[in-house]
């Protein structure tokens, strides 16, 4: 079959290449699926720049991204839930990694039907970002009522972020630049901060919650505008020393400055890794299926097109989700 | 109707009762099909996936009403639609064959058959016309008359998809008969 694969790290151009492979076999709990489309997200480009060699090291060449749609074409004898035919989507975990090929092959645990409201490019872009999205809210004790601010408000995790903060009846705070405004207010956002023109740490005081998607500046900055014993959650920013020690790391320390406006607020830092979880992607299908989530596309490439859709990832200006589609 | 012993006897063993829970598929695209379904409570959707994977509802079966992939039955054709139950319901299911040559055993038969038949075309022709000629609103208000208290099985998008419009539509033809 044919597959997208990282041949080596380095730029984008040269890292890539497309491969033929052999079909995935499938162990008891896996479905093998079709891929009809998959989306690609900023992990999949640091994988490619080689950024990532410490925390994930991968035997090359790999077949690159981890969200797909399709169709399941075989399972494995202890699969129960899904049967040969079924419409599904994903965020494959780490081992099983290569969403842009003909085929890949997952563990039933980390699959989902996909709703059945949206299409098969709409579907592919939800794992991945979704899961962060939710699981990080989730992680943070969101509620009703709760401020939240959510960075990048247009980008694939914090347009979905803001989505689920609403369902969940938050208020919501979110940063973008100028052209993505009136979108991004669309999506429920209470206040979009243009972060062009305006100083969003004005705008958003004392919130709950802080949903670091951007890093750097921002989570240190984070701690200016939560409440009192609020909370910060991070998806970029430095770890947090649980999760180090989950890594081995064990006498990591929190960088000082970061402890120390932490201990000052009485807020915690919590730095989230996103997990493959097919009943989590269960739920989030509900929460699309009844319209609480929308999926935000930027462009959908064809396969063939893989490499400008890393390209276009690379500027950082996506707007949603980027997508492959398979045929 | 009038039964011979023999005639019911048969009828039992071709047929058997099933108590099924949300979420179940009976019919799944892709398979061979065998089964019919009569349905005695609850609720049932038939609908197929179109090439990107977005599902459009070809109907819903309550009470009395009779559910398969007919198209796949005639022509001996795999499925081309998925039959799901979307509360718990109750069916008598049938061996679809069977089923439909049994009214040259016992032409007594024949007559519910037939009639069952015009039934049917006679609702499917109504769906199509009111499809071309209606609006979505008035589409929507016929379809609550002819499945009274449907809203309470099913979600938003089997109705919208069932009406061949937007989520959004629905919400806005409700939004407006709720002003009335
Ligand atoms: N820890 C985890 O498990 C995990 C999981 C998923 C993602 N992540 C990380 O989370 C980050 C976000 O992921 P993503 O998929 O959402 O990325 P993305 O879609 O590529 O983000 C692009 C968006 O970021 C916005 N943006 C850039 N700079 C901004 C700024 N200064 N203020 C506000 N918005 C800004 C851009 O909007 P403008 O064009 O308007 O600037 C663009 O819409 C990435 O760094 C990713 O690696 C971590």
């Amino acid at each position: 079959m044919k597959a997208l694969q990282v041949i080596k790290y380095g730029d984008i151009k040269d890292a890539l290449a497309f491969n033929e492979v052999s079909l995935p076999t499938i162990e008891a709990n896996d479905v093998l699926i079709e891929v009809k489309a998959a989306a690609i997200n900023p992990i999949d480009k640091g994988i490619i720049l080689g950024n990532l060699q410490a925390l994930l090291p991968l035997p090359l060449p790999c077949t690159s991204a981890y969200d797909v749609s399709g169709i399941v074409v075989e399972k494995g004898n202890e699969v129960s839930h899904f049967e040969v035919g079924d419409m599904v989507y994903s965020r494959v975990p780490q081992e099983q990694m290569g969403t842009l090929a003909e085929f890949v092959a997952v563990t039933s645990v980390a699959v989902s039907k996909k709703p059945g409201n949206i299409s098969f490019e709409e579907a592919a872009g939800i794992p991945l970002a979704g899961l962060t999205a939710m699981q990080s809210l989730e992680a943070s004790g969101l509620k009703k009522n709760d401020r939240v601010l959510i960075h990048a408000g247009s980008g694939g995790v914090g347009s979905l972020a803001i989505q689920y903060a609403k369902a969940q009846g938050a208020y919501v705070y979110t940063t973008t630049s100028t052209s993505n405004l009136a979108w991004v207010k669309e999506l429920g956002a209470d206040r979009v901060i243009d972060y062009k023109t305006e100083d969003y740490k004005t705008i958003a005081k004392d919130v709950d919650i802080v949903f670091d998607t951007l890093g750097q500046n921002h989570s240190l900055e984070a701690f200016e505008v939560v409440k009192q014993g609020g909370i910060v959650t991070s998806v970029v920013g430095p770890l947090d020393e649980a999760t180090a020690k989950m890594f081995g790391m064990t006498d990591y320390k929190l960088p000082e400055e970061l402890a120390k406006a932490s201990r000052d607020k009485g807020a915690e830092y919590k730095f989230i890794f996103m997990h493959p979880n097919g009943s989590h992607l269960n739920e989030m299908k509900t929460m699309i299926e009844d319209e609480k989530i929308k999926p935000i596309i930027d462009k959908v490439y064809t396969f063939s097109e893989s490499i400008e859709a890393f390209t276009h990832l690379a500027s950082g200006r996506a707007k949603g989700k980027i997508i492959v589609k398979m045929c | 109707m009038h039964l011979r012993p023999e005639a019911e006897e048969f009828l039992y063993s071709i047929s058997k009762e099933k108590t099924l829970h949300k979420g179940e598929v009976l019919i799944r695209q892709g398979q061979v099909v065998k089964k019919t379904f009569f349905v005695t409570a609850g609720c049932l959707r038939s609908y197929c996936i179109d090439k990107n994977g977005k599902e459009h509802t070809l109907l819903f079966a309550i009470k009395d009403w009779w559910i398969s992939d007919y198209i796949a039955i005639h022509t001996d054709e795999l499925a081309t639609l998925t039959v799901e139950c979307l509360s718990e319901s109750k069916v008598i299911e049938f061996n679809a064959k069977e089923l439909d040559g049994i009214h040259t055993r016992f032409p007594e038969f024949e007559s519910y058959q037939r009639h069952n038949l015009e039934r049917h075309v006679v609702s499917l022709h109504k769906r199509i016309l009111n499809q071309l000629q209606l609006s979505a609103a008035e589409r929507y208000d016929l379809f609550l008359k002819q499945y009274p208290d449907i809203e309470r099985h099913t979600r938003n998008y089997h109705i919208a998809s069932f009406l061949g419009i937007t989520q959004e539509s629905l919400s806005r033809i409700r939004a407006e008969k709720a002003k009335k």
